[in-house]
């Protein structure tokens, strides 16, 4: 997603340890963490053409070999092909008066490739009925399957029929240990002996007969100009896998490959963080759990010139995305931090002891409900320690600050209401709305060269107001929820 | 490809076969007969915005970096399946280096949480759609040629020999040569050689290529190519570059090896009664077998090195060459396709439960046992 921020000037710390901006961050109201696409599972939900936007059940998806039935792209060029009409006339002998036939043949607008070219005949109907190139191979390796599918299913029987039956009176000495290097050399020299216990012997697969000759060279080669157009580069010939082609008269269109839409879910709650609507033409999301909307969003606004040692001042602007009124603490952010990954939310009192705490962990069966049966629990990725080179430190303010809640229509009052809140003149220096822009100060490390990326690091600690309402709990719950917000500042433009 | 299969391959599971190769993945479903894709195994750098090829990874951390963002591109742009709670077959060659096995091991199973892996040796399953089970397989690949002979289902392990003669080596030859007979085209990327390797470039016959090695060969080079680069230039890529570019392959280095020699050389350290079976039954894969010319030139390479006093003792009169029915770039894959359908998943593989609880991966020797049935 691109933002108007870019390039990534302010990055938070995803609970994985890894940092990223905020418009590529989710939050979980289940777990109050923050989720990145890299912590969180990513599933395919639906299947669609990107070219005519049909939609496919996963079933059919798959009996089509994720290609779509109608859309074809062009085997020279890879961009989509046009099917294209033309007139027949009648053929000679034919009635002379007999109305002109319309027939079909694909073409690509970009480099001309048409499927007349290839000498594929032109159909009678729009939607095609284009001929399928079969493997070749196909009966052969179909035969070769069964016969693997048999040796190995009787090979199970045996097996259980053995386990059943004996007491593992000889277990060979390769079946507990792994085969040595001696041991091989001595199997090597054995032949295959036939298992005296099979019963029902599989049918062994007709051996391929080795042959003396070879692809003969062709004395082509050494006499024949070459004409590179005429010769498929390596993409050309990798898109059909099958085939690979090597000369341009034997390129087949090839079926549109289709798309997937995709959801995400937290690992910890199994709840989607992200869900897209269905239907291929809709942009809209039915669950989008972005931070975006969740966390108060900071923006770099200016910075003094930095020196090593010399204290510069520092605007940032902070954002309350949400509909409830939040106060930010900035909290200093050390590297050791990291050491002891400290949790990073924490109830507001005055809740009842008794109240069920936030589903954490894969150990709840009951947050699987909404997963289909079959889905086993997630794995937690270990997080990562956060590894930010930080160059220059921050006087932390004494002061907390609050956000209004956001407020659309704020956003054409001029009238300069600031909510009447009392602000410390020192931090706050402008506000409006939902945001407020503060003053920090910052020095830069005193050993640190001219040039060098100046990194400061803090923690902003908000109020999160929980919507979601359990059974037991109906009101909003609030917390006070942690994040690590690092700056980029730039490079460092003098010493003391 | 026929887009409609038929309603029975809907009622079997869908099991996702890969074969991460230097170069290029094989990637697709067991039970199909050619992989779906086959794609560079490179991935977007999220930084840089540069393609890297994820065997070119710094560290353990960087590779699992590289794995996560790579298998997320297979999964969700081209197998368009959720990996989760999905079984895989990996097929991998006998020299993968340990570090890269157990970092795609750690991310199949913990970041993409696949219920099972089967992992097969590419050398031996790619006997698989030939039906036999002894043969001297060379693999040539990107980076190395590696040969291994396999005798009873069994890859004989300490008989491998591997050379760095492949793609790799073909590159550096062909830009060196390029670069002297063109001026000023020193950028020329991998796969710019790659394409003007395999659109122009071909490996001549013995006699041809003797004939080059004279001070004044007495023969008529093919013809030219104009090679078209970068948008308006185009370069000129001689008839004896055309020719020669692959001959990095025949030239013997200084321990006397080469690829004619690797295959004898991994024949004579097999037993005995082995030997003559084994010069009957040579397969070859890898895409760089696929290079007009070179199969013809390696068996007279081949009969030539048997003059040899070095290979005279291994009595060998003839040899014969297996034609798997596929793309030489995808026998290894077809095998483990082959075997992944088979019930051999469910014994051999191993589960999510086994290697959380072990937290490693089975070696090649018990892989080598569990396969030996087959
Ligand atoms: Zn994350
Ligand atoms: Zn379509
Ligand atoms: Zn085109
Ligand atoms: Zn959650």
């Amino acid at each position: 997603m691109s933002y108007i921020v870019q390039p990534d000037v302010v990055k938070y710390a995803c609970t994985c340890g890894i940092l990223k901006p905020i418009s590529n961050l989710y939050f979980c109201r289940h777990c109050l963490e923050i989720r990145c696409s890299f912590c969180v599972c990513h599933e395919a939900d639906s299947h669609y053409c990107g070219k005519c936007a049909e939609n496919l059940p996963s079933s059919e998806a798959r009996l089509k070999k994720n290609r779509c039935g109608n859309c074809f792209d062009c085997p020279s060029c890879h961009q989509q092909l046009t099917t294209r009409a033309a007139n027949v006339g009648p053929k000679n002998g034919e009635d002379t008066k007999a109305t002109p036939r319309k027939v079909f043949y694909l073409l690509c607008l970009l480099c001309r490739w048409s499927s007349r070219d290839v000498g594929i005949p032109d159909q009678s109907a729009v939607s095609g009925g284009w001929p399928e190139r079969e493997n070749v191979y196909a009966n052969r390796l179909q035969e070769i399957q069964d016969m693997y599918k048999g040796i190995v299913l009787s090979d199970k029987q045996q097996k259980l029929e053995k386990d059943k039956k004996k007491q593992r009176r000889y277990m060979s000495f390769t079946d507990r240990t792994g085969i040595t290097a001696s041991m091989l050399r001595k199997r090597v020299g054995l032949p295959d002996v036939p298992h005296p216990l099979l019963k029902s012997k599989p049918k062994e697969p007709t051996k391929a007969i080795a042959t003396e000759d070879v692809e003969p060279f062709l004395e082509d080669l050494l006499t024949q100009p070459v004409n590179l157009s005429l010769i498929t580069t390596m993409e050309q010939r990798l898109v059909q896998p099958e085939l690979q082609p090597t000369t341009v008269d034997k390129l087949f269109p090839i079926h549109k490959h289709l798309s997937v839409k995709r959801s995400q879910r937290c690992r910890s709650c199994e709840h989607n963080v992200s869900k897209p609507e269905y239907n291929p033409n809709s942009i809209k999301f039915k669950i989008q759990l972005f931070a975006y909307y969740h966390i108060p969003e900071v923006r770099l606004i200016t910075v003094e010139p930095l020196r090593a040692g010399k204290v510069s001042e520092l605007l940032i602007k902070f954002i309350n995305p949400t509909q409830h009124q939040t106060t930010v603490t900035i909290l200093p952010y050390k590297v050791q931090d990291d050491l002891t990954l400290e949790e990073c939310k924490s109830e507001i009192a005055q809740q009842p002891e008794e109240k069920q705490s936030i589903p954490v962990a894969s150990s709840q069966p009951s947050s699987l409900i909404h997963s289909s049966l079959s889905r086993q629990p997630s794995i937690t990725i270990k997080p990562r320690s956060v590894t930010v080179p930080i160059a220059a430190s921050i006087e932390v303010p004494n002061n907390t600050f609050i956000l209004p809640p956001r407020d659309d229509a704020a956003e054409y009052d001029d009238s300069g209401d600031t909510h009447n809140i009392q602000d410390d003149p020192k931090l706050v220096v402008w506000r409006k709305s939902n945001k407020a822009v503060i003053r920090l100060k910052i020095i830069p490390e005193s050993d640190s060269k001219i040039g060098d990326e100046v990194v400061v690091g803090f923690i902003m600690q908000h109020v999160y107001v929980n919507t979601i309402t359990t059974v037991d709990n109906k009101e909003p719950q609030k917390y006070e929820h942690k994040i690590k917000v690092f700056l980029k500042l730039g490079g460092l433009v003098g010493n003391e | 490809m026929p887009i409609y299969e038929g309603i029975g391959a809907i009622t079997e599971k869908l099991v996702v076969v890969m074969d991460i190769g230097t170069a290029y993945t094989k990637l697709g479903f067991s039970g199909e007969f050619s992989p779906r894709y086959i794609l560079r195994s490179e991935v977007r750098c999220k930084e840089t915005g540069i393609m890297r090829n994820i065997r070119d990874y710094k560290n353990e951390r960087d590779l699992y970096d590289l794995l996560v963002d790579f298998l997320h591109v297979l999964y969700f742009k081209y197998v368009l399946l959720s990996p989760k709670d999905r079984p895989v077959v990996i097929v991998e060659s006998l020299l993968c280096p340990t570090v890269f096995r157990e970092t795609l091991a750690k991310v199949l199973f913990c970041h993409y949480e696949i219920s099972m892996m089967l992992v097969v040796p590419s050398h031996l399953v790619c006997l698989a759609s030939l039906g036999i089970d002894t043969a001297l397989v060379l693999d040539m690949g990107f980076s190395e040629a590696v040969a291994i002979p396999v005798c009873h289902g069994l890859p004989v392990i300490h008989a491998w020999q591997a050379l760095p003669f492949a793609s790799q080596a073909v590159h550096l030859n062909l830009k060196s040569m390029l670069t002297t007979s063109n001026t000023g085209i020193s950028n020329l990327t991998e796969w710019d050689l790659e394409d003007i390797k395999v659109r122009c470039c071909f490996v001549t016959p013995r006699e041809r290529s003797k004939e080059f090695g004279k001070p004044c060969p007495s023969l008529t080079v093919c013809p030219d190519v104009k090679y078209p680069i970068q948008g308006s230039r185009s370069i000129t890529i001689p008839g004896k570059i055309r020719e020669t570019a692959f001959e990095v392959f025949f030239e013997e280095d200084n321990d006397h090896q080469c690829m004619s020699t690797m295959i004898l050389d991994a024949i004579l350290k097999v037993n005995l009664d082995l030997r003559l079976q084994l010069a009957e039954n040579i397969v070859l894969m890898g895409g760089t077998v696929m290079t007009p010319g070179l199969k013809s030139r390696l068996k007279e390479e081949l009969y030539e090195q048997l003059k040899n006093e070095r290979y005279s003792k291994l009595k060998i009169k003839v040899f014969k060459f297996h034609s798997p029915p596929c793309k030489d770039n995808y026998t290894a894959w077809l095998g483990g396709a082959i075997y992944g359908c088979t019930e051999l998943l469910g014994m051999k593989g191993l589960s999510r439960e086994n290697y959380l609880k072990e937290n490693r991966l089975p070696d090649w020797a018990n892989m080598r046992d569990n396969l030996r049935t087959l």
